[in-house]
Parts: C-alpha cells; structure tokens; sequence
C-alpha cells in the first residue's frame, strides 16, 4: 500500500481506482460484446401506434409507439405563445420581444411555426447558443485552472470559431476532424492562402486545464492524458482514461488501446501560448492569425529584436555614463587633496575640462539612445492576432505503456492506433511520418463509427427536451444509461449521416415533431407512471441556463448588444497568474452576450457560478439545475440586477408614457412572453402605487446592496420614485420562477 | 457475479450521469437539486457529531516547535541527522506536559496548552506530497490531479443542512493560491454543495460579508413589496399547475433569501458577544484581532446550525526566519483557538462539533538550505507531521502515532491523509466507502480507493 501510494505521488496518479474496479469489475467478454453502443447503426422501421393521425413526423411514431407500450398517452400541444418561447430559448438562447410576439400571433399562415424555426437557424444568435453547448463539452476556458492558474489570453478564437461552425452549418464530421487535425488538413494550402479556421480549431487540443509547474515528463503525460480523456468523451461518449493504469473494467477497453491513442497524441504538441516565469514551466508558441498574419509577425519579431538590441546599447551607454559621473563626484568629494597641494596644476585642470566635455558627449549620447529607443517603441508595427492551435512534434514516436499508470515503469511499446473494440475496415492505420491525429479524426467521423452520430444527435436532444435518449450523455459505455428509446436514437443518428451530418436539420427535424411541441402541463396518470418524463409524455419544464437567464435580462431590459466584442478580456491581461488578478477585471461589466464573457477557470462569473456554469475542468454535456436562496439574494440585491430593473424601468416609461395599465402588459411580455392575467396587473398596480405613496414627499427608499460603492450610492440619488418604483416591479418579475423556466404560457386570460 | 449484474442493472435504471438525483426524480421528486439532495442512504452511520470546523494552516506549520516533543533531536540539535549537508535544528523553544493528560505542548501555544486534555494529537500524520500546490488541494479534496468536490461538499451532499436559514458550508477568508476556489469547490455534485465563502485570507474580516447579504437584517418596504409580488407570481405559476416541483423549490428558496438576509447579519454580528467572550478570543488585541473574528463566527456558525465551517490562517512555510515567524504565527492562533474550545465546550457543543486542525504537511528536523546557505528554517515534510482533533466521537487528551526519534517520518501507527479523511465522515456519520458519486461513468469518492477509519482514536 505504501509503495502504491508513493508511485501516486511520484508520478502519474492511477486514475482510476485499481481495487474499486478490480472488486466491482465484470469479467464477462459476453457482456462486453453485447453492450448496445458498440453495435451498428441500424435504420429502423417506423413501429406500429394504435393512433396513426397522432404522429406528425418519423420521430412522433417511435415515441408513441414507447408511450402506447406502457399504456401512457401524450399530453396536449402546447400553445403558440409558448413554443414562440420555448422555440426562442432553445434555438438561439433568447426571449422573443414583444413585437416578435405579435407578428407571430398576427401571422395566419399555416407554416409560420416552420418558417419561424428557419428563421431562427438562420440566425447568427443560434450559433451564440449551440457554440456555447459545444464548449461546455470540450471545457473551454481561457486560463489553465489547477494550482497555478496562468490566463490563455490567445483562446477566445476557438469560442468564435465554433460559433461560426454551428452558424455555418459545418457538418459535423468535419467540425470533428478540423478540431483533431486542422492543422494537418491545412498542409496542403499554400502559406500565402492561410486558412485560420483550421488552425484554429485545433485549440480544442490546447485549451484544456493543465499544470504548467509540472516537471515535464508528467505534464506531457498529463496533458497526453487530458486529451484521450476530453476526445474520447465528448465524440464517442467513451471513458476511455481508466485504461491508463489497468484494462477497462466495464468496456471492452484495454491499456494497449489507450498506449495506441497516446502515442498519437504524445506526438502533437498543443500550443497554449504563455510565456517562461515563475511556476510556468512549459511555454508554447502560438500561431498568428489575419490578414497577412506572417508577415505581421514576422515584421513585429524583427522589430522587437532592433528595440532589444537598442535597449541594450542604450543601458550600455548607460552604465558607461554613471561611472564616468561617479568618477567625476569622487573628485568633487575630495576638493580638500587639491587645496592642500596649494596651487592647482594647469594640467589638472585641462584634464577635468576635458573629462566635462566627455562627460556631456555621453549625456548627449545617452539622450539620442533613449529617444531612439522610444521613437522605435512608437513606431513598433501592429502584431497580428494570435491563436490556440497545435501542430506535429518533429518526430511522430509510439508510446510505451507505462506500468500502473507510472511514466517511470515502462512497458511494450503499442504502436499508435485506435480502439481495438471498433475496428473499422476502411480506416487506415495512423500515417508513420505523421502523428496520426488526421487518420484517428477520420477514424471518429467514420460513418461505420456507430457511437459519433449516436453521441451527438443524443446531445442535440438533451438541449432540446432537458434530458437525452441516453441520460448520461457523456457516457455511453457499460455503467451509463441505456436509451430509452434505442431505435429512435438509431434513426436519428442515421438521419443525421444522411443528411450529411447537418446539426441544423437534426434540431429542424426535431422541433417540428409533434414531440416537442407539446405543453409542458403534468397530467396525473403520466406523473404517476413516468415522474421523471423518460417516455415522454410531455415536454419537461426546465430552467434556462446562466447564459440564457444573464441574455434574458439584458434582452428585457434593452440593453442587450448583439454584437460580437472583438477577442476577449483575456487577451488584455496578458500572461499572468490569474490570483494575482482584480476579479473586478476577471467579470469585467458587459452587455455582450454571455457566451462572450470571459471563462476564466475558478472564476466565472457570479451569475454563472449560482446557476450552475459547469467546471471548465471536466467534460459536461449535460447541466443541472440547483435552486438555492443565494441565487435568490444575487436576484435581489445584485448591483448588476439593480442595473438590468433600472434599464428596464425607464424603458417602460419611455416607451409606453400613456398609461401604467400599458406599462405593466409590456413588463411580461418582456419579462414572460406573454400579458399579465386580471390579478397580476392589479397586484403588479398596486406594488407601483404602494411604492409611490410610500415615497411622495419623503426620501425614496434605496434598494439595497452588500458593498455598494460611493460611486453608486451617488447615482442613485438622482433616480426618481418613479423609477424606483418601476424598478422594483422589474426585479419582482426578474425574481420570479416564470422568468427563468420554461413552461406553458398560454391560458386565459 | 449474478448479484453484482442485478445491482448494475437497478444503477441502469435508477442513475445517470447525475446519479441520485436522477433516482429522485425518479422516485417523483422532480426538484432534483433544491439542496435537499441527499447521497445514498447505505452511506449514514449514526454520527458522533453533527458538524465540523476545520482549521487549515496554510504553509505546514512545524510540528517540531509546536506538539511533537522530540528529546533526542533536542539533545542532538547542531549535529549532522540523515543528511550530512543539513545538521539538525532542536525544538527552538520548550516543551512541557500538560493537564492530567500530560500532553506535550512548546510554550509557544500557552493557551491551546491549557486545552491539552481536550485534544487528540496525531503524531504520524502523513501525504502524498510535499508540494504546496499538490498538498493542498489533497488536503482540501483528496486528489491533486483532477478536479474533485471538496471534503466540506462530500458532508454536505452526504448530511444535508441543518439550518436552511444559512449556507451549509461556510469557507472563512480562504486562499486565492493553489487552487484557490477549487479548494471549496464541488467541483461534479451540484453547485449548491460549493462553500459560501466569506473574505479573503490576509485581508482583515471586520468587513467582509456573504455577498449580497448587507450588514443590516431588515428590507427596505420596496424589498418587501417586491418580493410578495415574486411570491404572488410564482404561486399563481404553481395554480396553473407548471413546473410544480421546480417552483415550489423556488418559492421556498425566495422566502429562504429574506430569512437568510435577516439571519445572517445577526450571526454575523460580534457585539451580540459579551466583552469577556470577545476578550477571551483576543478581538480588538494584537495579534490575535483578525482570527479571533474567524473563531468567533465560527462557534456562531456552528451554533446556527452550519455543518462545515473552514478557516484558513495564512503564512506559516517557515523556510527562514523560523525563530522569529514560527511565534509570531502561534501568537495570531493560539489564544483565539484555546477560546473557540473553551466556548464550545461550555455551551456543550464540543460533544457533537469535531474541530481540526492541520496545514498541508509538516517540516523537516533539520536545516533549511537556501541558496546554498544554511538558514534558520526548515523544509516541508509530508512523512511525518501533526494534527490534532477535539470534540465529537474523539478520544480527549491523547496522542497517538509516533514519528521516528528525531521526527522525519511517522514510523507508528501512520495516519495517512486519506486515513484522516475516512475518519472524519465516519465521525459524522458517513462511510466513507460508501458516500460515492456517479460521474463519467464511474462513482467517486472523497477517498478514491484508500483510506482506513482510524478507530483508536474514537470514544
């Protein structure tokens, strides 16, 4: 045990627990054999429902068919007013305004649900939405996490990168192959027609959490590690890391198999960027991106080097300067020698003349030095932009397994590969003069790969109805959940193939089945059979995300700006030890969307931390939803939600000066998506009244704030009780449960 | 083996990637994570003590100038120990025995001396590393390499809240280094298990708050208002018979925040303390002001019902300068700790709180060299070091384990850090085999595959 324990500290700890697996293991390569995952795709026929004029889509029937099985029907449809919403938020993470209302509502056409659905992945917000879901996958951050927290400041063009893909429609077969081996597939465009998207979107390889104080064999095998880990479970929804110390104990996995992928990965080298310092061991380079991005730097290099090689000169002349000045203050010191000689020698004095003349020479010297030193700091052309990426090591090797998971125990060589389990025909071994990365991308984007389109239509899902066809999205092996619609998963993941591996038509094709278009109202035979809606009977209510609750009041309050900020606040930091960092400039304010917030790792946003932003160390395709008062006192009392109620209360009054009754109806439409009922408006009435006698002649009461600074006390002085008093009503919609869940919004009024 | 499939097999069913909470949902309890989330409940044993204060000095004190009396490194200190480089350094002030235990305690700690028949000294306390940046998150999380829930989030997910009015677990002026928030973190288990934390550590806690919980309890009229409307608007949600799990949880969460405004400042607030309580913790003195404030909400914590409460107490990695920083560090500590147990143990809460206190590992027996120079320090020890417990299920005033004659490494009855874990959630009553979580496909522990509860030291 002791010797166990030391390995651990020493190098690589095993990662996963020897003996728990060893005890819990299963033995049965039968069972291995069997597990559903591994086998192939099959198109399955559409089963038989005893209603056929339910079903409106080939997914309708396969979900039928399941509720008929268990006796269940579905509920209602849902009204427009809430799929208008629910369409908005899952699409592109968005409340719709109330003029989009009222067009809908106005709209007769039979198809206007259909063309709102084209309308929105048209969008360029859906890709702010989709890219965001992506990143949680593949744990972006902009800064390395672990004990010594060094900023990224070059990671923000992966985030744009795979909100442009989504926008784009890449087919995501080639989204997946360009995060492997853009670089590779980049070969063979001429340097002079760089294509920065493909270096870019191997930043997947280099955004991972890591510890740069690590001596190096560790932090390669570290990072070689990370990267089996992130690949294999965000593309094949396998957990593929256990096998870094021992064979898999529950997939048919072995350390051999994992060897084979290190090796692949051994030989790459991701580029992170930072830069030599303190406790950051490992610098990388990093590749320049834009319009004429080599030569920028190369020109910027060129000049750092002459204001290096200026600098010294110039320090030279320096030191040359403050010497011959000590010289001449020591003689001055010392007046007492010459007086005592008596009379001074002529020569003496022609001497100091001249040491004065020198002197001045140097001073004039060292003044153009300086000048010149700062007229070429001011003259320093622009630099180009720079980006994440990563590229071959010199020489692609295969590695050794190492014992235990102990980089100091060797064992065989594995030459590079891929799973044993899913061996495909018509893949090719890894490339011997290259890593591999290009021949193992394609090996994952197979279409005879039955786990990639499985895994990723089964996250599409997951974000359209709050839970995936296999509930552990991350995990499709033996101790994930098996599906509970296992042919609906095959002729979505075959649909999604055919149709050339196009996330927008696999959302197109869901969100116009009858499924997802129905009310989200309980019913009792279904809460009885199914609680958890795993046949779904209905569309589960769910809560927004952080990201789509912060867009939602920024969006409500008008204050939201669509526009994309160029690079990220990342990039201003510079490189630097994160804890040493303001966290006022970690959260910077911003009204950009909040998939252009920076994530930095340990420091999200507040926001985000209380409504459960995943850890940017870990793969997270699916997110929970935790309710808790410290989310309700950030609501409250947060001066950032004292912003969004006050922007939000002067749009009111802007906007609808006739009359309160007005007033409130666009607070839910802004606030809901949908009018307050009798009682609301009288209540929501009454709050305003309330609130305006109670302050008519009197000083208004303050909101109040933990650690409001001066400055905002200041400002709120001049806030009239109208104002206020709109405010509160803001925040009392903003602190509500409506405001942040999905649920049936159509009911008389 | 049959057995083993048809348990996995119930897993398939009742677990998914957010394990038990799935199983809830299951069950019909759609409001999966409301804080109420419970680990399974094959991990309960009946707890020794309800709650836990954790009192991390951050650095590795030395254990050889504080609790591990070592006659012979006295008798040998300026001669050459195991390394003939770095000649051995005596304890660098006395020791005597103390209260009927006869506890060893240096004369730097005259107050937690006097404490000496409440503690229980571990003497062989031993780590994977002796690197701050891995030592600490080891200590905080039990793994360094990977990012884990910390050990007050595992009790919380395992125990649940005993005061809903207050966070769960409270992290008091903790570090931004080496890990920083990853330390009381919950890193896979919901957020909700996360540490509120309160201030920073090297800055002053006069101040320092829950955020957005100002100092003074009562809402404005305007807060009150807009509240009732909130409330008026969810339960008018819940007659439409929406999301019912999901808004009753909020509704219950919206009128938690206004108690929880108006609890926690009264918590907070030190001047409800008579002046001898707060002079026998040494608020307002130097040098004790500033821990004190963290010992004293700490005892308020815990008597309000919080079930884990860290302090962090910074600077004490004396690799120079030991005979004028090492009591110097004590004299911040001593005094407000001795008080904290004073305090506990009148108000009868020592029997159910268990109070720890540890750094991330010990020093060395002998010289520190810096920059080729023997200096007056010593280097980090994870073989052998000390950390002593009080309270709940613990056996008062005794030592156990033992480090070889002159302290470089425990040699009897080793505790290693995962030892020490196990033995904390059994304390409060939890297995630590047992307490697990299922994420990416397999199910985690505090304590991975290792530890052994240490039960000599249990009552």
């Amino acid at each position: 045990m002791v010797a166990f324990v030391r390995c651990l500290s020493a190098t690589a700890i095993c990662l996963m627990g020897l003996t728990q697996c060893l005890a819990d293991g299963l033995e049965t390569a039968a069972e291995q054999q069997q597990s559903w995952a591994l086998q192939t795709v099959r198109r399955a026929k559409l089963p038989e429902v005893r209603n056929s004029n339910w079903p409106r889509r080939e997914i309708d029937y396969f979900v039928l068919a399941r509720l008929d099985s268990a006796g269940l029907a579905p509920v209602q449809g849902a009204g427009p007013r809430t799929l208008l919403r629910r369409l908005y938020f899952d699409l592109i993470g968005l409340p719709p305004s109330p003029e989009e209302i009222r067009a809908y509502m106005a709209d007769e056409s039979a198809n206007r649900f259909e063309r709102l659905v084209n309308r929105l992945l048209e969008s360029p917000q859906f890709g702010e939405r989709w890219g965001r879901h992506w990143l949680d996958v593949v744990r972006f951050a902009e800064s390395s996490g672990k004990e010594f927290n060094f900023s990224y400041p070059h990671a923000w063009p992966y985030r744009d990168y795979v909100i442009d893909s989504l926008n784009a429609d890449k087919p995501y077969d080639q989204f997946i192959r360009e995060q492997l081996a853009g670089d590779l597939l980049h070969a063979n465009h001429p340097p002079e027609q760089q294509n920065d998207d493909l270096l870019i979107a191997t930043g997947f390889l280099a955004i991972g959490p890591k510890r740069h104080n690590n001596r190096q064999r560790g932090f390669d095998a570290d990072m070689v590690d990370e990267l089996i880990d992130v690949t294999m479970r965000s593309v094949l929804g396998l957990t593929v890391a256990c096998a870094r110390c021992h064979d898999h104990k529950f997939d048919p996995i072995s350390s051999s198999d994992y060897y084979a992928l290190a090796g692949i990965f051994s030989s790459t080298a991701p580029l992170y960027g930072t830069i030599k310092q303190k406790y950051s061991k490992h610098p990388t380079d990093l590749v320049a991106i834009g319009p004429n991005a080599r030569q920028m730097h190369i020109a910027a290099e060129a000049h750092d080097t002459k204001i290096k090689e200026a600098a010294e000169k110039l320090s030279q002349e320096q030191e040359k300067l403050k010497q011959a000045e000590e010289q001449l203050n020591l003689v001055a010191e010392n007046p007492d020698q010459q007086a005592a000689t008596g009379d001074a020698d002529p020569t003496e004095a022609t001497a100091a003349e001249e040491k004065d003349t020198e002197l001045a020479a140097l001073k004039a010297q060292v003044a153009a030095l300086e000048k010149g030193v700062e007229e070429l700091k001011a003259s320093a052309p622009p630099r180009p932009r720079y980006t994440v990426s990563a590229r071959d090591r010199k020489k692609p090797a295969n590695a050794q397994i190492a014992i235990r998971g102990n980089p100091g125990n060797l064992g065989d060589e594995v030459p590079r590969g891929y799973l044993k389990c899913l061996h495909l025909e018509s893949v090719p071994p890894p490339s011997a003069e290259q890593s591999g990365r290009l021949e193992l991308a394609r090996w994952l984007t197979s279409p005879e790969n039955p786990l990639t389109a499985r895994v990723m239509v089964n996250r599409i899902w997951r974000h359209l109805f709050g839970a995936g066809l296999v509930r552990s999205v991350d995990d499709f092996g033996q101790l994930g959940t098996p599906p509970s619609h296992p042919e609906l998963l095959d002729w979505l993941a075959s649909e999604f193939i055919s149709a050339d591996w196009s996330v927008k038509h696999m959302i197109r094709t869901i969100v116009l089945s009858r499924s997802y278009r129905l009310s989200s109202a309980a019913d009792e035979r279904g809460m009885e059979v199914d609680p958890a809606n795993v046949m779904l009977w209905r569309m589960s209510p769910r809560r927004l995300e952080a990201e789509a609750i912060r867009d939602a009041l920024l969006a409500a309050s008008g204050q939201l700006d669509l526009s994309r900020p160029v690079g990220s606040p990342v990039t201003d930091l510079g490189d630097q030890l994160v804890r040493g960092v303001n966290l006022d400039q970690l959260r910077p304010s911003s009204n950009h969307r909040s998939v252009y917030l920076p994530v930095v790792r340990d420091y999200p946003p507040k926001l985000f931390e209380l409504f459960d932003f995943p850890s940017a160390d870990l793969v997270s395709g699916n997110r929970v939803a935790t309710t808790g008062p410290l989310q309700d006192l950030y609501l409250r009392n947060d001066l950032e939600m004292h912003k969004h109620s006050r922007a939000m209360a002067e749009l009111l009054l802007e906007k609808t000066p006739a009359s309160d009754e007005a007033r409130v109806q666009l607070a839910f439409e802004l606030g809901f998506g949908r009018l307050p009922s009798a009682e609301e408006q009288a209540a929501s009435l009454s709050l305003i009244d309330d609130l305006l006698k109670h302050t008519n002649g009197a000083e208004p009461d303050k909101p109040k704030a933990a650690n409001r600074s001066q400055e905002e006390s200041d400002a709120n002085e001049t806030v009239s009780p109208t104002v206020e008093a709109w405010s509160a009503l803001c925040q009392a919609l903003f602190g509500s449960a409506e405001f942040r869940y999905l649920v049936d919004i159509d009911y008389a009024r | 083996m049959r057995g083993e499939i048809s348990r996995r097999q119930c897993l398939h069913i009742g677990s998914t990637a957010f394990g038990s909470l799935a199983w809830a949902a299951l069950q019909g309890h759609a409001q999966v994570a409301r804080g109420m989330d419970r680990a399974p409940n094959a991990a309960r044993l009946a707890p020794r003590a309800k709650r836990v204060i954790f009192l991390f000095m951050n650095g590795g004190p030395s254990q050889h100038d504080m609790f591990d009396y070592k006659p012979e490194l006295a008798k040998r200190s300026g001669q050459t120990g195991r390394d003939k480089k770095k000649p051995l350094i005596g304890p660098i002030t006395t020791f005597a025995q103390h209260g009927n235990s006869g506890q060893w305690i240096s004369d730097f700690l005259p107050h937690l001396a006097n404490q000496a028949d409440q503690l229980c000294v571990i003497r062989s306390m031993q780590t994977n590393s002796s690197a701050h940046p891995l030592a600490i998150p080891l200590l905080h999380t039990g793994s360094f390499q990977f990012t884990r829930p910390s050990m007050g989030s595992w009790i919380l997910y395992g125990l649940g809240t005993e005061n809903k009015d207050l966070p769960g677990y409270i992290s008091i002026n903790p570090t931004r280094t080496f890990g920083g928030p990853s330390n009381y973190g919950s890193a896979f288990l919901p957020s909700n298990f996360q540490a509120t934390r309160i201030g920073w550590q090297g800055k002053s806690l006069r101040d320092a708050t829950i955020e957005n919980i100002g100092p003074d309890g009562a809402p404005t009229t305007t807060a009150k208002r807009q509240v009732e409307l909130s409330q008026m608007l969810n339960r008018s949600l819940l007659a439409r018979g929406q999301a019912i799990h999901s808004v009753r949880g909020a509704l219950d969460s919206l009128d938690l925040s206004l108690r929880m405004e108006a609890v926690v400042p009264h918590v907070m607030n030190l001047a409800e303390e008579t002046v001898d309580t707060l002079s026998m913790y040494g608020i307002d003195q130097k040098p004790t002001d500033n821990f004190a404030r963290q010992c004293l909400l700490a005892r308020r914590f815990a008597e309000a019902g919080v079930r884990f409460i860290q302090l962090t107490h910074g600077g004490w990695d004396h690799h120079s300068n030991l005979n004028k920083k090492l009591p110097d560090r004590c004299a911040d500590i001593d005094k407000p700790i001795a008080a904290l147990l004073t305090d506990l143990k009148q108000r009868g809460m020592l029997e159910d709180t268990l109070v720890l206190w540890i750094g991330e590992f010990g020093r060395q027996p002998d010289t520190q060299i810096l920059n080729g120079k023997l200096a007056d320090g010593r280097d980090h020890n994870a073989k052998g070091y000390c950390a002593w417990l009080a309270g709940g299920g613990v056996r008062e005033g005794i030592s156990h384990g033992a480090t070889d004659e002159l302290g470089y490494e425990a040699v009897e009855n080793q505790v290693h850090l995962y030892d020490l874990q196990a033995t904390i959630l059994h304390l409060v009553g939890l297995d630590h085999t047992k307490l697990t979580y299922r994420y990416s496909g397999r199910d985690f522990r505090l304590t991975d595959v290792h530890g052994q509860v240490v039960h000599d030291i249990l009552t």
